[in-house]
């Protein structure tokens, strides 16, 4: 049981359970580990790259707070360093929106 | 990216053909802006992009919708470039071998149709990724394997289909039925496939006459719009042995003597020996090592390999199956060294469900130089013949040298042949070092003619040289596949190019870049 607790806990920033999402974030939140899970969560690739350019507290996009939506459209569909590039088969508009609006969601203020 | 028009094509007959692919597929699904164009691009291109650019893209959703798009493109002379989802880095990634051409993209074509643990199968769409079948397999407890490539970004069927491998082998080898559409729109499934609701159609290859699936893999005669994949059963166990030899030389003892247990089928994959500069490309850069613009040399290669804890030559050796049989197995590797060598080798045992699952890590060595990065596969085939092993990697490793980029090796070898797979990393924004990058590898071409090897794969820039190379009586085989290209693609508009097949309409590009 207590396993599970811990596992719950874990596992509960990629759930969404940890904040209270609009629908479209949530959405956003399917569309990113559908299609930028692979490389951009815990011991992704492009976490690692990240962690190497900028430090690991900007590593993890889902945690950043600084995201732009305009950035986060530019680097989708123009790639960044080596990060390739998405199309709008694999990222179609109305699912980039969604995602604009997970990684740019309005955070809970940290506790003092 | 600007564009650039299919050759022939005006812009206004290339506007209306656009249209009436729109029609088909609706207008959000024909992608034809400059940003769209981009990302098509070959991002890790050795070359110049423009030499690979598509002018647009148009996503179709069904077979009837494949059909009608074909339709148009015969009518309008467009044409079209098939990606399943377009993860074909190092080869050319998403992009077409004909500057101009239209991809077809199959990515929204992404279902599981089946998947069979019984009889050990799977029925895919393109679209299909190594992690959505993956996630597919875990979510339902499907104890089957899947044999996953070094970038698990990419489509099951699109990677099947162009023969890429794993340590389970070559991928292509398990495909049994395809469902296709000709160039003139017409539905054909091969092998038992071809009978109306044939039910062994993902069971038995070649159903009766001809075998078409060959014929479809790495060519350009049809659109794969599903594609059977058996898979094996999850093992018991698993032996993982950890190889790890010191010295360059100790390629071809250890072929000698792992090979053969590979042929009698003791060992049940490929054995694979990467050298070690494949420990550092995933995880360091380069100039934490070595700062100089000439090869890496040997005394910084033994830091290299001290500081990380890896030979010359690595790879885990595995054995699965039945635990008594891996264990008997087991017994028979550690004696076959022994006969070569007093080292010691850890030997790990697990659980045969204990795969890794698929991952993007290893595209992490682009990043070898620094800012943007770009590699590029050099594949020969060859005899699994240890002196022969040796000389291709000595022979290699000079050419390296001679242009001054860093040696990344791997041979696979199987109980016959040995495919050697040899890996060139750069930057993409040092155009003197990508031209060094371009001569080296038309040198291993080259040298791989003479010796009688032949690649297996290849990057867009490079399937007229590589198809050149397979030259018996005047290229005869290539003459072959272009006279059936011909009468079955007479508008010649699947894929022009590929594979170095020229349909009659496109072939003064042969060469072209």
């Amino acid at each position: 049981m207590k396993q599970l607790l811990v596992l719950l806990a874990l596992a509960m920033p990629a759930l969404g359970l940890a904040e209270d999402l609009s629908a479209s974030q949530l959405a956003g939140q399917k569309v990113f580990a559908h299609r930028c899970g692979m490389c951009h969560r815990e011991g992704g690739t492009g976490t690692f790259v990240l962690a190497r350019r900028l430090g690991a507290a900007q590593s993890l996009l889902e945690q950043r707070t600084d995201l732009q939506p305009e950035t986060i459209r530019y680097v989708v569909r123009w790639g960044l360093t080596n990060m390739p590039r998405l199309s709008r088969v694999e990222v179609p508009d109305p699912d980039m929106n969604q995602l604009v609006a997970y990684l740019t969601r309005p955070r809970p203020a940290a506790a003092p | 990216m600007k564009l650039i028009l299919p050759p022939g094509v005006s812009r206004a007959r290339f506007e209306q053909a656009l249209k009436a692919f729109a029609s088909v597929v609706g207008p959000e699904w024909v992608l034809a802006t400059d940003e769209d164009r981009e990302t098509y691009l070959d991002v890790y291109s050795p070359g110049r992009d423009t030499s690979h650019a598509a002018s647009a893209a148009v996503a179709p959703a069904s077979v009837e919708q494949v059909q009608a798009l074909l339709k148009i493109a015969n009518e309008f002379r467009i044409p079209l470039w098939p990606i399943s989802r377009g993860k074909n880095f190092g080869y050319g990634g998403a992009a077409p071998r004909m500057a101009g051409t239209v991809m077809l993209d199959m990515g929204r074509m992404n279902r599981i149709i089946e998947v069979n643990d019984k009889l050990g199968y799977c029925i895919l769409e393109p679209g299909v990724g190594f992690f959505d079948l993956w996630e597919h397999l875990k979510s339902n407890k499907i104890a089957l394997q899947l044999g996953i490539p070094g970038n698990g970004w990419g489509s099951v069927v699109g990677n099947a289909l162009e023969r890429g491998f794993s340590p389970a082998g070559d991928h292509s080898n398990n495909i049994c039925g395809l469902e296709i559409v000709l160039p003139n729109g017409e539905v054909v499934r091969t092998g038992m496939g071809a009978m109306g609701d044939g039910k062994a159609w993902p069971l038995f290859k070649h159903g009766f006459g001809p075998s078409w699936d060959q014929m479809v893999v790495q060519g350009n005669l049809a659109i794969v719009t599903k594609l059977c994949l058996w898979m094996k059963p999850a093992d018991e166990a698993a032996i993982s042995i950890e190889i790890k030899l010191p010295k360059p030389s100790d390629l071809q003892w250890c072929v000698e003597a792992l090979a053969p247990l590979r042929l009698q089928g003791v060992i049940d994959g490929l054995v694979r020996l990467t050298s070690y500069q494949a420990s550092a490309t995933v995880p360091t850069l380069r100039n934490q090592w070595y700062q100089g613009s000439d090869s890496i040399p040997d005394d910084v290669i033994a830091q290299m390999m001290q500081r990380m804890n890896v030979g010359w030559w690595n790879g885990p050796l595995r054995l699965a199956g039945f635990s008594d049989v891996c264990e008997a197995n087991l017994k028979r590797v550690l004696e076959r060294l022994a006969k070569f060598t007093k080292q010691e080798f850890p030997v790990t045992r697990m659980r045969g469900d204990a795969q890794p699952g698929p991952t993007t890590y290893p595209l992490q060595m682009v990043n070898w130089y620094g800012g943007r990065g770009g590699h590029i596969g050099y594949s020969p085939v060859m005899p699994a013949d240890p002196k022969l092993v040796q000389e291709q990697f000595e022979r290699t490793r000079r050419r390296y040298q001679q242009f001054g980029l860093d040696y990344s090796g791997t041979f696979y070898i199987d109980g016959r042949a040995a495919t050697n797979v040899n890996l060139i990393l750069y930057s993409k924004d040092d155009e003197e070092q990508k031209q060094r990058v371009r001569q080296l590898f038309e040198a291993l071409i080259k040298d791989a003619r003479e010796q009688g090897y032949g690649e297996y794969r290849t990057h867009l820039s490079y399937m007229d040289n590589v198809a050149a190379s397979y030259d018996f009586n005047r290229n005869a085989l290539l003459k072959l596949n272009e006279r059936v290209k011909d009468a079955i693609d007479p508008n010649g508009i699947i894929a022009p190019g590929r594979n170095g097949i020229w349909p009659k309409a496109y072939r003064a590009h042969r060469g072209v870049l």
